[in-house]
C-alpha cells in the first residue's frame, strides 16, 4: 500500500488495530475514571518485563508481555489495596504505586545491561519509548487479535458498561455484579496496555488511551458515537505516528503516536463546536453582553424611577454603571437602534416596548432578591435572570407573596407607572 | 444477614429489623426496627446526619449492615432481582456524561432485559411513556448536561417509573426543584399510590410533609416514631427527632401560624398535631 515496505505495512496493521482498541477502551476507562490507574498500571509493567527476560533470557514477544501483564495487574491491585485498606487517597496510591514500579523495573533494566548483553538493551530500550520498526508479522497479529477480541467485548458489554459507569449504585440495585463487571473492564483496559507497550512504550501508554477519548468528547455527546471516535482518533494517531516514524531515522514510535494524538486533542479543544474553547469564549461573551443589556434597562428604569423625571442624563446613567463611556455607547446606541431608549441631547428615556422590558428586568431582579431575602430555605441553584417567566420556577403564591412585599415598599415596578416622554432634541 | 423466610401470607411492603449500620463503630443507623405497609405514600424526615439516605441505600443492598436484615413483600434482598426503583439524589451521578435523555430513562429497563441485548423498540415506547408521565418527553433527545435540576430530577424519576416496580424508594427528590418539577413529582407520587405501590422518599421540608405523605418515619439515628401522620407528626415526635435544633421547628412553627392566620402563607401546612 501506498508503495510501503513490506515491513511498514505490517507495523501500520498493528499500531492501527492498537488505536482501535485503545480508542474505545480508554472512553471507557475515561468515563469509570480510571485514566489515572492506566497510567500507574503501564509503569507497573515495566519490572515485570526485566524480570520475564532474565528469566527466559529472550526477547519473546509473548514472554515479555507476559511478564507485563503480571506486574501491571499487581500494580493496579495493590492501588486497590492500599487505598481500601490503608486510608489512604486513591491519587497518592497511584503516585506511590506508579514510582515504586517504574523505579524497581529501571533498576532491573540496568542490572541487565550491566551484564552486558547488547540485544537486551535493544529489545528492553523499545519498551520504554516505543519502538515499531522490530515489529513481527506475528506480533501485528497478535496486537490485531486482541484489538479484534477488545472491540468485540465493548460492543457486546456496552450497555453494561455504560451503567456502571454512569450510576453504579443503580446498577446494584438492578441486580447487576457492579465488581465483576467493574473487574472485567478493569482487564481490558490492562490488556490494551499491555499490547500497546511494545509500540508506545511504558511511559506514555496511558496516553494513548486517554487522549483520543478526551478529543472524542469534545465532539460528541452520547456514548456510542464517542467510542467510533475515539477509535478513529487512535487509529489515526497510530498510523500517522508510525509512518513519520518509520520514515525519519532515530525518531522512536512512540512519542510521535502519542504527538499526534495531541495534534488532534488541540484542534478538538479550539475548534468543538460546544466544548471547544473559542466557542466557550464566544458563548461567554454573548452572556455577558446580554446581562449588560439588562444593566441598561434597568438602570434607566431605576434612574426615572428615583428622580420621578422621565428621562435619565447620561452622567447620572454612567454614574450607575462602571462602564466606560465607549462601551456606554455601544450600548445606548445598539438599545436606541432596536427601539428600546430614545437617545436625546438632554438623556434618555424609555419608549412604551423599552419601558415594558425594563419593568420586567426589574421585578424580576427584586422578587429574586427578595426571595433571598425572606425564603427560609433558600435555594440559590433556581435564580434565573434569564427565565421567560419566574412563575415557571416558583409557586405561583409564593411569587404573588413577594409581589405583595414589593408592592407594599413600594419597589414593584409596573405597579407606580413611569413615564415614557420623549425627551427634548430627540434625535 | 439473611433475614428467616416471612410466614406472613400478606407481608408488608419492606420490613427492617434490627438495622444497624456504622462507619469506623460510629453508627449512622442504630437498631432500627420498623415496617412499612403496602401502598402508602412514606415520608422520611430527620435532621441532617440523621441517616436518611442510609436507611434508604440499605433497604436497597447498598450498604453492608453491621447487624440486621431488610425484607421486601416478604423476601430478602437478593442480587439479580430487581425488586425496588430507585431515585438517588441528583448529585450522585455525572451530568456531563455522554448520554442522551432517553438513554438514561431506557437504564431502567436494562434490568429485565437482561445481559447482552439492547433496549428495543418495546423499551423505547415504554420509556418515552415515563418520560409522558413526567412531563418532559420533549426533551428525550436531549444531552444531560443542557438539563436545569429539576429536569434531571424527573429523568431520574422516569428511569424509576421504567423499572416498573412495587416498591419505589426516592432520595430527596423534592430537593432544590422548580415549581413545576415539585408539582409533576407530586402527581407521579400519587398515581404509584393510585396503582398500589409502595413509595418510600427522604424528605426534608417540615412544611409539606402532611400534605404529601400517609405516613411518616421520625429518624435521628434510631427510630424515634413510625405510623400514620395525624398520629405520628406530633409537636413532641418532632422535638424529640430535631432535639435542640429549634431554629427549624421555630420556622416550622412560624409558618403553621401564618398558615392558620389566614396570611399570605404560600403553602400553609396544618399545625402539628399535639
Amino acid at each position: 500500500m501506498l508503495g510501503l515496505e513490506y515491513n511498514t505495512a505490517v507495523v501500520l496493521a498493528g499500531t492501527a488495530a492498537l488505536g482501535l482498541a485503545a480508542g474505545s477502551t480508554g472512553s471507557l476507562a475515561l468515563l469509570r475514571r480510571r485514566a489515572l490507574l492506566a497510567d500507574a498500571l503501564s509503569h507497573a509493567t515495566l519490572p515485570g518485563i526485566c524480570i520475564a527476560f532474565m528469566v527466559t533470557g529472550s526477547r519473546s514477544f509473548a514472554a515479555l508481555l507476559t511478564g507485563a501483564l503480571i506486574t501491571g495487574i499487581l500494580g493496579v491491585l495493590v492501588v486497590v489495596m492500599i487505598s481500601r485498606r490503608g486510608k489512604i487517597r486513591e491519587d497518592a496510591a497511584i503516585g506511590i504505586v506508579l514510582g515504586t514500579f517504574f523505579g524497581g523495573g529501571i533498576a532491573l533494566s540496568g542490572i541487565i545491561q550491566r551484564r552486558g548483553a547488547d540485544a537486551a538493551q535493544a529489545g528492553l530500550d523499545s519498551f520504554l519509548l516505543g519502538q515499531t520498526a522490530g515489529m513481527l508479522l506475528s506480533d501485528a497479529i497478535t496486537i490485531g487479535v486482541i484489538a479484534l477480541i477488545t472491540v468485540a467485548l465493548v460492543v457486546l458489554l456496552g450497555k453494561e458498561w455504560k451503567l456502571i459507569c454512569f450510576d453504579p449504585d443503580f446498577a446494584g440495585v438492578e441486580g447487576w455484579p457492579v465488581r465483576a463487571l467493574d473487574l472485567l473492564l478493569m482487564l481490558l483496559i490492562t490488556v490494551t496496555v499491555v499490547i500497546a507497550l511494545p509500540a508506545v512504550g511504558v511511559v506514555l501508554t496511558a496516553a494513548i488511551l486517554i487522549i483520543p477519548a478526551t478529543a472524542a468528547r469534545l465532539w460528541v455527546d452520547r456514548l456510542g458515537p464517542m467510542l467510533i471516535l475515539a477509535s478513529i482518533f487512535g487509529v489515526l494517531s497510530g498510523s500517522v505516528g508510525t509512518v513519520i516514524s518509520a520514515g525519519t531515522a532515530g525518531l522512536p514510535a512512540g512519542p510521535v503516536i502519542v504527538l499526534s494524538a495531541s495534534a488532534i486533542f488541540v484542534v478538538s479543544l479550539l475548534f468543538s463546536p460546544r466544548r471547544g474553547i473559542i466557542a466557550r469564549a464566544r458563548s461567554r461573551v454573548a452572556q455577558r453582553r446580554r446581562q449588560e443589556r439588562r444593566r441598561l434597562l434597568g438602570s434607566i428604569y431605576e434612574g426615572i424611577e428615583e428622580s420621578h423625571v422621565p428621562m435619565i442624563g447620561e452622567a447620572e446613567l454612567a454614574r450607575r454603571r462602571s462602564w466606560g463611556p465607549g462601551r456606554m455607547r455601544k450600548h445606548l446606541e445598539k438599545a436606541s437602534r432596536r427601539g428600546l431608549i430614545v437617545w436625546g441631547s438632554t438623556g434618555i428615556a424609555l419608549t412604551d416596548s423599552g419601558k415594558t422590558l425594563a419593568e420586567k428586568i426589574v421585578r424580576d431582579e427584586r422578587i429574586w432578591q427578595q426571595y433571598l431575602l425572606s425564603q427560609a430555605q433558600i435555594d440559590r441553584d433556581l435564580i434565573d435572570l434569564d427565565a421567560a417567566e419566574i412563575g415557571q420556577i416558583l409557586p405561583k403564591a409564593m411569587v404573588e407573596e413577594l409581589e405583595a412585599v414589593l408592592r407594599a415598599k413600594g419597589r414593584l415596578p409596573g405597579a407606580a407607572a413611569i413615564d415614557t416622554e420623549t425627551p427634548g432634541g430627540a434625535s | 444477614m439473611t433475614p428467616p423466610k416471612s410466614t406472613d401470607p400478606n407481608p408488608p411492603a419492606i420490613e427492617v429489623h434490627d438495622l444497624t449500620v456504622s462507619y469506623h463503630a460510629k453508627p449512622v443507623l442504630w437498631d432500627i426496627d420498623v415496617e412499612i405497609p403496602a401502598g402508602k405514600l412514606v415520608g422520611v424526615v430527620g435532621p441532617n446526619g440523621a441517616g436518611k439516605s442510609t436507611l434508604l441505600r440499605a433497604m436497597l443492598g447498598l450498604v453492608r449492615p453491621a447487624s440486621g436484615w431488610v425484607r421486601i413483600h416478604g423476601e430478602p434482598l437478593k442480587r439479580g432481582d430487581h425488586g425496588c426503583g430507585y431515585v438517588p439524589q441528583r448529585e450522585s451521578v455525572d451530568w456531563d456524561f455522554p448520554v442522551s435523555v432517553l438513554d438514561v430513562v431506557l437504564m431502567g429497563t436494562y434490568g429485565r432485559l437482561g445481559w447482552f441485548r439492547r433496549p428495543g423498540k418495546r423499551e423505547k415506547d415504554l420509556a418515552f411513556h415515563c418520560l409522558e408521565q413526567v412531563g418532559i418527553v420533549e426533551l428525550a433527545k436531549r444531552q444531560i448536561s443542557q438539563l436545569s435540576g429539576g429536569q434531571q430530577q424527573r429523568v431520574f424519576l422516569a428511569r424509576a417509573l421504567a423499572q416498573d416496580a412495587r416498591v419505589y424508594l426516592m432520595d430527596e427528590p423534592f430537593a432544590g426543584v422548580d415549581a413545576a418539577t415539585e408539582a409533576a413529582i407530586f402527581e407521579v407520587l400519587h398515581e404509584l399510590r393510585a396503582s398500589g405501590r409502595t413509595v418510600v422518599v427522604v424528605h426534608h421540608d417540615l412544611q409539606t410533609v402532611e400534605e404529601y405523605f400517609d405516613h411518616v418515619l421520625l429518624l435521628h439515628l434510631r427510630l424515634v416514631a413510625a405510623g400514620p401522620i395525624e398520629t405520628t407528626f406530633t409537636r413532641e415526635n418532632l422535638l424529640a427527632t430535631y432535639g435542640g435544633r429549634l431554629t427549624l421547628l421555630d420556622e416550622a412553627a412560624e409558618a403553621v401560624r401564618r398558615g392558620a392566620a389566614g396570611g399570605p402563607g404560600w403553602r400553609p401546612p396544618a399545625a402539628p398535631k399535639r
